[in-house]
């Protein structure tokens, strides 16, 4: 007779051995309807409409990659953000078409039997599996301050990296390092990004899907670039995809045309709020802000921030819970002038008047004490 | 410190203002006035860029007028402008320096090196380190009026030439005359055809003209030596003249400083606009052809190029004019690499022909003019300024080419229908 733990793992082989079409039909997906998301998902990712059959071909043979979704300082947010669509929608589905071999808070297993799920994982398909990561690491003292199963956050992510064909970090937390890192960090939280650099986790292929949370269609975007074409998508500096992270929310705001008319709203509930014009004065990150909200939107498509009235807070960006308050212009000083301040440029100003009469002065004193030159005066003496 | 470097650095507090202040103040350093300027590049001799030849008024104004040198000066870092200092920067100033104004064109900042060179030599002028020849040629045209030394007598010895053979009247003293001609020293001894193609043209178009006998002079050495009291002196005799015979116009010789300190300096020395129009030769020109009453006849079949006096296009901007002129005489007219407001300098404006100390250099400094004409293989130069002309034609036999240099004004003169010649006795 098998074991538990055996009837376990035979049952995350025959899972994986369904592919993601097969799996999406069981679930009620019509054929259709999956194509119509692969022809989406080409035209999020900016991949030319031909690319869509390419990319159903590629989804409907891909067996279920193996998965390890790993959640260090994190608030679930992310997961949400994924699942708690307000119905099933394809995005989810795709996401549950994946052979999730470790998710805290999705898999049903717990205590000793969830880490041996993935422990097992990590060994049947070493150098095959995506590692997914939410949450920032702490690094300080040795990383005491996050334990699962008495295994410190960075020993975990530090063995899964290992593994991994590649890793990507879901959330600003992993990607930048987030709230858990906002000053003064008191537990030395870093991204995986920065855990990479300084050598403290091996290097692999990293995408970053910031935000708090990502868009959802941004990670299975990812993820389905990654099963099409077994590469990952062209990224910019900061390891973001380029399809969704390439362009400012600001430069694809619907209410840019105001802000280029010079049409602001001056408090939340002046006329200006009212008739929907630009919040750039209330404190709206847009401009430095580099995310797919203003197209993709949000809850189907239904909504995003700013179309709700309020100013991006720049949940996407490096720092953005130190980089000063979310209701302050962007191009107004964080900080108020401080008295030695003023007290500086006073007396430079001063300084610069006195130095400037000075010359004023001499110059003028030359000129009324001028002395006719004379021929005779060309001579030296 | 004696009384003459004394009166030196009173000048440079005179001419330091907010220009000088803000061009010292944006130089980036980038040296790309040095390949502006013909003595740097003819000798390759770093010491002739031209923002470094304005260094002792640039220290000067660093240690006098900004806070950073006022502190430095006080704690004894840097040391002051001596006789020492001026008398090795003499020849930079002077003789490696001709005002052409090409440096103030590149300059990525807008610097205008010419105009802060035409500063700097006020100090240098009171403080005693102004050339020999220059100060002598000062002393001769404030007591006799003319740098040359030319009397009014040899003025009217070659008027009496010009009328006997071309017998048209050179007229003297005409009140309400519509223009005032006046001449260079140079076109008096040198080029007295100048004169006659003037007569002839203005008989031609019908226009009434006169000389002064107070003032026919028109260079002034004020300007090339930077004694603007001089330079005031010379232009206030101009001024005068015309006023006094009520004349609309006052034509400026072919001469480039001439025009520079009339048209351009004159108004600010004396400090007041003037009653009558000033203008170029070949400005006054060009309005007859516009007019129509400039009728020629026939062309030159030669090869010819125009050789632009710096003055004239790049500190007057008269740049299409000649061009028009050349057209309506020559059927092979061609334009040198580097020609109009980007010309080359010939080598010895600014006071830089009449300085004999300068006179290897200048003949240095000629060889671009001369790489110029040899890439054209043409006939002959022409060109509108008498300095410029002696440049050239000395330049030109110095290095053997046997080339015709002619000016434009006796070149369409020859065009004239002869039978206005001598319809008048």
């Amino acid at each position: 007779m098998k074991s538990d733990r055996e009837k376990e793992s035979g049952a995350i082989v025959s899972q994986r051995e369904e592919t993601v079409l097969q799996r999406l039909r069981r679930q009620g997906i019509s054929r259709r309807g999956f194509l119509k998301f692969c022809t989406a998902t080409a035209s999020m990712m900016a991949l030319p409409p031909t690319m869509a059959p390419a990319i159903a071909a590629a989804l409907g043979s891909a067996t279920r990659p193996s998965v390890i979704w790993l959640s260090f300082q994190e608030c679930t947010g992310c997961t949400e953000s994924l699942t708690r669509s307000h119905l099933p929608t394809v995005e989810s589905l795709i996401f549950d078409a994946i052979s999730l071999d470790y998710h805290h808070t999705l898999q049903a297993a717990s205590g000793e039997a969830a880490e041996r799920a993935r422990e097992e994982a990590m060994a049947r398909y070493a150098g095959e599996y995506l590692l997914l990561v939410d949450g920032s690491i702490p690094y300080g003292d040795e990383g005491i301050y996050s334990t699962i199963a008495g295994v410190s956050n960075l020993e975990m992510l530090r063995q899964g990296v290992e593994g991994a064909a590649a890793v990507i970090a879901i959330g600003t937390c992993s990607s930048f390092g987030g709230l858990p890192m906002a000053s003064p960090n008191p537990t030395g939280a870093m991204s995986v990004n920065d855990l990479m650099q300084r050598g403290a986790i091996q290097r692999r292929p990293l995408i970053n899907i910031p935000g708090c949370p990502p868009i959802p269609a941004v990670i299975t975007g990812v993820i389905a670039h990654y099963l099409t074409f077994g590469t990952i998508p062209q990224l910019d500096a900061l390891h973001r995809p380029l399809s969704f992270y390439g362009d400012t929310i600001h430069d694809r705001c619907y209410r840019r045309t105001y802000y280029d008319q010079g049409k602001f709203a001056d408090t939340f509930d002046d006329e200006g709020a009212r008739l929907g014009w630009c919040l750039y004065k209330l404190g709206c990150r847009g401009p430095t802000t580099y995310n797919s909200c203003a197209t993709l939107k949000w809850n189907g498509g239904t909504s995003f921030p700013i179309q709700s009235g309020h100013g991006c807070i720049g949940c996407s960006e490096p720092g953005f819970w130190d980089a000063g308050s979310f209701y302050e212009a962007l191009s107004m000083p964080t900080a108020a002038a401080t008295t030695a301040t003023r007290a500086g440029v006073g007396v430079g100003v001063a300084a610069g008047a006195l130095s400037a009469w000075q010359n004023l002065h001499q110059r003028n004193g030359a000129r009324t004490g001028h002395q006719e030159v004379k021929l005779d005066d060309l001579e030296r003496g | 410190m004696s009384a003459s470097l004394k009166r030196g650095l009173q000048a440079f507090d005179e001419v330091i203002d907010a220009s000088v202040a803000s061009f010292f103040s944006s130089c980036v350093h980038c040296g790309l006035c040095a390949d502006a300027c013909l003595f740097y590049t003819e000798t390759g001799d770093p010491r002739y860029t031209p923002i470094y030849k304005l260094k002792p008024l640039q220290r000067y104004w660093n240690q006098h007028y900004t806070l950073g040198g006022k502190i430095a000066s006080y704690l004894g870092l840097t040391t002051a402008v001596d006789d020492a200092e001026l008398a090795e920067w003499q020849e930079l100033i002077y003789n490696s320096c001709t005002l052409c104004g090409r440096c103030s064109m590149v300059c990525p900042v807008g610097n205008d090196l010419t105009a802060m060179i035409r500063k700097i030599r006020e100090g240098m002028a009171a403080a005693g380190y102004a050339p020999e020849d220059l100060i002598a040629a000062a002393g001769r045209a404030v007591k006799i009026g003319s740098p040359m030394g030319v009397r009014l007598p040899a003025l009217k010895a070659q008027a009496a030439h010009v009328e006997k053979d071309s017998g048209l009247e050179i007229p003297f003293d005409r009140e309400g005359a519509e223009y005032m001609l006046l001449l260079s020293s140079m076109e008096i001894m040198n080029y007295p055809e100048y004169l006659e193609a003037v007569a002839r043209i203005m008989k031609q178009a019908g226009k009434s003209w006169t000389l002064s006998s107070e003032a026919f002079e028109a260079t002034n050495t004020g300007i090339q030596i930077g004694v603007s009291d001089i330079a005031r002196t010379l232009v206030k005799r101009v001024v005068d003249a015309a006023e006094k015979l009520r004349v609309k116009t006052v034509i400026s010789p072919e001469c480039g400083h001439a025009y520079t300190a009339i048209r351009w300096d004159g108004p600010n020395l004396i400090g007041r606009p003037y009653p009558f129009e000033v203008l170029h030769i070949l400005e006054v020109l060009e309005q007859f052809r516009l007019q129509g009453v400039l009728q020629l006849e026939g062309s030159e079949s030669q090869r010819l190029t125009f050789h632009d006096p710096c003055q004239l296009v790049r500190r007057g901007g008269v740049i299409d004019p000649p061009r028009n002129l050349l057209r309506m005489v020559a059927d092979n007219f061609v334009e040198m690499g580097d020609h109009g407001k980007m010309n080359w300098c010939c080598g010895a404006g600014g006071g830089v022909g009449a300085n004999e100390s300068a006179a290897e250099l200048k003949m240095q400094a000629f060889q671009r003019k001369k790489r110029q004409i040899s890439e054209l293989g043409v006939d002959a130069v022409v060109t509108a300024c008498a300095n410029c002309r002696i440049q050239l034609e000395e330049g030109l036999e110095e290095n053997e080419m046997d080339l015709p240099v002619l000016g434009l004004t006796e070149l369409l003169a020859e065009h004239l229908p002869q039978r206005e010649k001598g319809e008048r006795g």
